[in-house]
């Protein structure tokens, strides 16, 4: 009964978006906000019909595409993507229904439903190329929403977002294309199946190359300290949604393909760049702390403080243990649930004062009480409050980096309370104290528009916080066969120690036949 | 007139000139039908074209099915040479030019499409690049390319305006000069061998150890330039852009298109076996011409302010993508350069086409050319339809998935990493990205920016007639579902190439 349900949860929202050209403009949002309502159901019968227990793919899809060159249409779900595509339909629903955009409302719902199926299928494919054709394409509908509706400088900022990220990618296209090639060599048939990659062992210093090809399409779209430039630029000048879909959903991408490409596929090339990345994850999270420290827009300081978050991620994954990677994929539907949330809010105080500079505001927690606690808990939850849901992430992922290194952590956990103090000060200098600005007296709280999209978050922010179980379990069943799979893959014995092989294997068909490359000197 | 096809197999093989002759019974066709009766309406010699332009292409579908049983068939005392790249060479150039023939449909009038010489000399044109791609000897390649050139400077120039005429004698001028290059060139390499035949000339510089290294590669140099004019490598280019410019988009679509795959078959010939000679200045000096081009091309392409020249670049810049296919000289690459040039042809079909229908007859105030990006701007407020159009082409000749010509890009980067080039395969994906900007440039102002003329909306779509939007819908139909079509056009080319010996 299942069986073409990704193909759907894919296709359906972009079918919506050509058929949304015929309802009329005073409709489209209620169009909007069924189709991805119907949608977040489907994907809400996707978490029902998954089975926990089992930790491989699921509701697996496959036909040939271009036979000729190992292209088949292959999708999947594990508990590591499952998550994430429900978040991304959650925020696809919530991001139309408190939608206060007013221009052009029309082009940017279907714009919106057309990133859906983008972020969809980047989550749910298998084959290299079916996941490169949606990232690529996911670019399209994002620079669309911020080049039409941003701030002033939306034209630089959209530029500067689209080369970014489509140079990064192109160098993942090549990256990809050597892998396939490899796979000929050594199985004399063209592939661009994950699963079938999975099952290559490469030399070494050819696993290093490519772990820096796909390296680079992977830190870009993170984005990874040096390459973080383009995000506060996109994040400034994008519109509240296309700030909230950004940050929940399309960075998490690249933390998601480190986790599905890089670590299984080169799990000696992840432990020998371990180090430097964590070097760069550290640096990210402590200078865009800093940065966010000096900001005096909201926007920003949310922007800067969910890269520095990003960093967290980034090092849980290259943990290369079950609690690290589990934490990391935890961490990022926290960090999309709490980013989101945290634009969402900024948005609803920008369409009121219509600026974000924090001088503007101040005391509002008496003019707009609901507002400031919905702000608080978020801000708690950024922060990484115990019995909220980023504490549970973070947690986890430095766990899981303390087997690596200590020092390291130690930096990580310091940085983690120079975040809260810059996000608790930005919360007291926009919400206590005295209201000194007129105009600041008579804002009216949020309304039940922005509700429906608030308390949702709000819930599970506190619920997952509460009792991750429910998404922890399954993530952490997938993340254990990953493990495994490097553990087994693994060559050096150093990579072998680093990575520890999870305790009790639940899976007894792990041990699957491995393809050794026989590639000359001359090939790379 | 199938059946000529079928007919007498004898020692001639006369069939073999059935295509070629089949375009030019056409062309005098419609000459004698002008004596008979003038004052005929253009959708006539546009129909009797296409029908005639139908045939070839059927006894052309005729002759790779007899390819794929027999082989190779040579014919005409073995100068016409029907292998694997000549049948596919003539099927991209007699299907594209279906797709450009009905151009002439516009509902604005234009002058040169009352002239039913017009449609006699593109059919000549046709029967000349035909002849250009279907044989080995030299001499032939020549007249060929002297006929079909002749034909298209002409077709330039009919198009009544100051820059037309400008751009006929610009490519005139260059194209004899080109033409001598080839000649030299040829003549050395007769010196050298002893032949005009591609495959003698290779046989005896193989069989004498290229002891005669000197003269050929002066040889190679002098066919370096001029083919590389007829493709418009860099630094042999220079007349691109103001031809394209001047002669009207319809025309400027074709030749970013038609003469350059009739180049690149002759390119593939000749410098196939001298890139596998194993003489490194040879494979250096193409590498280099590859890299440049691609390179130097794109950057010219982003400080353009017309489209139509920034196009004229873009097709540089793509051409000096595809010649990367005859330095890698695999057969995964050559049937990659046919993929490419395949799918390029629909994209940039549909692109030009976008610029056809906007077509004015006079300025506005203010603006400096026919297609600057100003007029542009703001299109999706006044019409969004065309500019979604036109946004699906940018993306797709940007290579973004998953539109026509990103499949092209995927395999002959593929190419190029199974080759063995892994620094030209980044090469090529940087160079993708850097594309990335001018294209996306056009798209920022169609999408992003408020319209700049008043009133220039009038003017978009002006020229369109049904016949134009089927040609649009046909190009953005074919870029959008290209992924379909790719595996049976590998495997098709595939065969045709690798049978070739290519």
């Amino acid at each position: 009964m299942f069986d073409h349900i990704l193909s759907i949860l894919i296709f359906f929202p972009a079918l919506a978006a050509m058929m949304g050209f015929v309802v009329s403009k005073e409709s489209i949002r209620a169009y909007g906000i069924t189709v991805a309502a119907i949608e977040f159901v489907l994907s809400l019968v996707l978490w029902y019909a998954y089975d926990p227990a089992v930790s491989g793919m699921q509701f697996m899809e496959q036909f040939a595409i271009i036979p000729a060159f190992g292209i088949s249409y292959l999708l999947g779900v594990d508990g590591i993507s499952l998550f994430i595509i429900i978040l991304a339909a959650f925020f696809t629903l919530i991001g139309i229904a408190s939608l206060t955009e007013t221009r052009r409302v029309k082009d940017m719902i279907i714009t919106l439903l057309f990133l859906q199926m983008t972020m969809v299928g980047v989550f749910a494919a298998l084959d290299a190329i079916v996941f490169y054709v949606f990232w690529e394409l996911s670019l399209v509908p994002m620079l669309y929403i911020i080049g039409a509706w941003g701030g002033p400088l939306r034209i630089y900022a959209s530029i500067k977002f689209f080369l970014y990220t489509f140079t990064g990618s192109l160098v993942m296209l090549v990256g990809m294309l050597f892998m396939a090639y490899f796979y000929f060599q050594a199985t004399g048939q063209w592939s661009f199946s994950i699963l079938e990659w999975y099952r290559l062992v490469l030399p070494v210093n050819l696993q290093l190359w490519l772990f820096a090809a796909f390296f680079l399409g992977f830190a870009i779209k993170v984005p990874m300290f040096p390459f973080h430039t383009w995000l506060p630029y996109a994040h400034g000048q994008a519109p509240t949604i296309g700030s909230v879909i950004l940050a929940a959903i399309l960075l998490k991408m690249g933390t998601y393909a480190f986790v599905r490409f890089s670590l299984p596929m080169f799990p000696d090339a992840s432990v020998f760049f371990m180090v430097p990345v964590a070097v760069l994850a550290i640096i990210m999270i402590i200078y865009t702390a800093m940065v966010a420290y000096a900001q005096e827009d909201i926007k920003q300081v949310v922007a800067y403080s969910s890269i520095s978050h990003m960093g967290v991620i980034i090092l849980g994954t290259f943990a290369m243990n079950v609690e690290g990677i589990s934490g990391s994929v935890f961490l990022m539907i926290g960090h999309g649930v709490v980013s989101g949330a945290l634009f969402l809010l900024v948005g609803v105080i920008y369409d009121r004062r219509h600026t974000k500079l924090m001088s503007e505001f101040g005391g509002l927690a008496s003019v707009m009480p609901r507002y400031a606690t919905i702000f608080g808990i978020m801000v708690m939850a950024s922060v990484g409050l115990p019995l909220t849901i980023n504490f549970v992430g973070e947690f986890l992922s430095l766990l899981g980096f303390y087997s690596q290194s200590h020092i390291m952590t130690l930096l990580a956990g310091v940085a983690i309370i120079v975040g809260a103090i810059y996000m608790l000060s930005a919360f007291k200098k926009g919400f206590f104290g005295e209201v000194t600005k007129e105009e600041n007296k008579t804002l009216k709280d949020v309304n039940k528009k922005e509700l429906v999209a608030l308390v949702p978050l709000v819930i599970i922010a506190v619920w997952l916080g509460v009792y991750p179980k429910p998404v922890l379990g399954p993530i952490n069943n997938s993340v254990e066969s990953v493990v495994q799979l490097m553990h087994e893959k693994a060559i050096t014995p150093e990579a072998k120690a680093a990575i520890p092989n999870p305790a009790e294997p639940k899976f007894a068909q792990v041990t699957m036949a491995e393809v050794e490359v026989e590639v000359e000197g001359g090939a790379e | 007139m199938l059946e000529a096809v079928n007919v007498s197999l004898g020692d001639l093989n006369l069939s073999t000139l059935a295509p070629m002759l089949i375009a030019i019974v056409g062309a005098l066709a419609i000459l004698v039908i002008d004596l008979a009766k003038d004052g005929l309406h253009k959708s006539f010699y546009v129909m009797v074209s296409l029908l005639f332009l139908l045939l070839d292409f059927g006894a052309l579908v005729d002759f790779s099915g007899f390819f794929m049983q027999n082989g190779t068939t040579l014919g005409f005392f073995n100068v016409m040479l029907m292998d694997g790249l000549a049948i596919l060479g003539q099927l991209i150039i007699v299907g594209a030019s279906m797709l450009f023939v009905p151009l002439a449909l516009t509902s604005k009038r234009f002058h040169e499409y009352n002239y039913p010489e017009y449609f006699a000399l593109f059919l000549f044109m046709i029967a000349g690049f035909q002849f250009m791609v279907a044989t080995d000897n030299l001499i032939l390649v020549f007249v060929g390319l002297e006929t079909a050139s002749l034909a298209l400077y002409t077709l330039i120039a009919l198009h009544n305006r100051s820059k037309s005429f400008e751009a006929a004698v610009k490519y005139f001028t260059m194209g004899a000069l080109a033409a001598g290059f080839y000649s030299f060139g040829a003549m050395i390499f007769y010196a050298v061998s002893g032949s005009v035949e591609i495959h003698t000339i290779a046989e005896v510089m193989a069989a004498d150890g290229y002891a005669n290294i000197g003269y050929l590669l002066v040889g190679v140099v002098f066919m370096l330039a001029a083919l590389g004019f007829k493709v418009s490598l860099v630094p042999f280019h220079t007349w691109t852009p103001d031809v394209y410019e001047g002669s009207s988009a319809a025309l400027a679509g074709y030749m970013s298109i038609v003469p350059k795959i009739a180049g690149f078959i002759v390119v593939m010939r000749l410098f196939e076996f001298l890139v596998n000679s194993g003489v490194v200045w040879l494979e250096a000096v193409l590498y280099a011409a590859v890299v440049i081009t691609m390179t130097a091309a794109n950057i010219w392409a982003l400080v353009q302010t017309d489209v139509k020249r920034m196009l004229a670049y873009s097709s540089i810049s793509h051409a000096g993508f595809v010649m990367a296919a005859v330095l890698i000289g695999t057969t995964q690459a050559n049937t990659a350069l046919f993929l490419y040039w395949i799918l390029f042809s629909f994209t940039n079909l549909g692109g030009f086409t976008m610029l056809w229908v906007n077509r004015q007859k006079h300025l506005l105030p203010g603006q400096s050319s026919d297609h600057p990006y100003e007029k542009f701007a703001g299109m999706i407020k006044t019409m969004p339809f065309a500019a979604v159009m036109m946004g699906l082409f940018m993306l797709s000749l940007a290579g973004i998935p998953p539109f026509g010509l990103f499949w092209g890009k995927l395999y002959m980067i593929s190419s190029a990493v199974t080759g063995g080039y892994t620094v030209l395969a980044l090469i090529m994906a940087l160079n993708s990205a850097i594309a990335g900007y001018y294209y996306l440039k056009l798209i920022i102002y169609m999408f992003m920016k408020e319209p700049y003329f008043d009133g220039g909306h009038k003017f978009y779509m002006m020229n369109a007639s049904m016949s134009l939007k089927t040609i649009i819908g046909v190009a953005a139909f074919a870029t959008i579902f290209a992924v379909v079509a790719v595996n049976p056009l590998i495997e098709f080319i595939g065969t045709l190439v690798y049978n070739s010996g290519y």
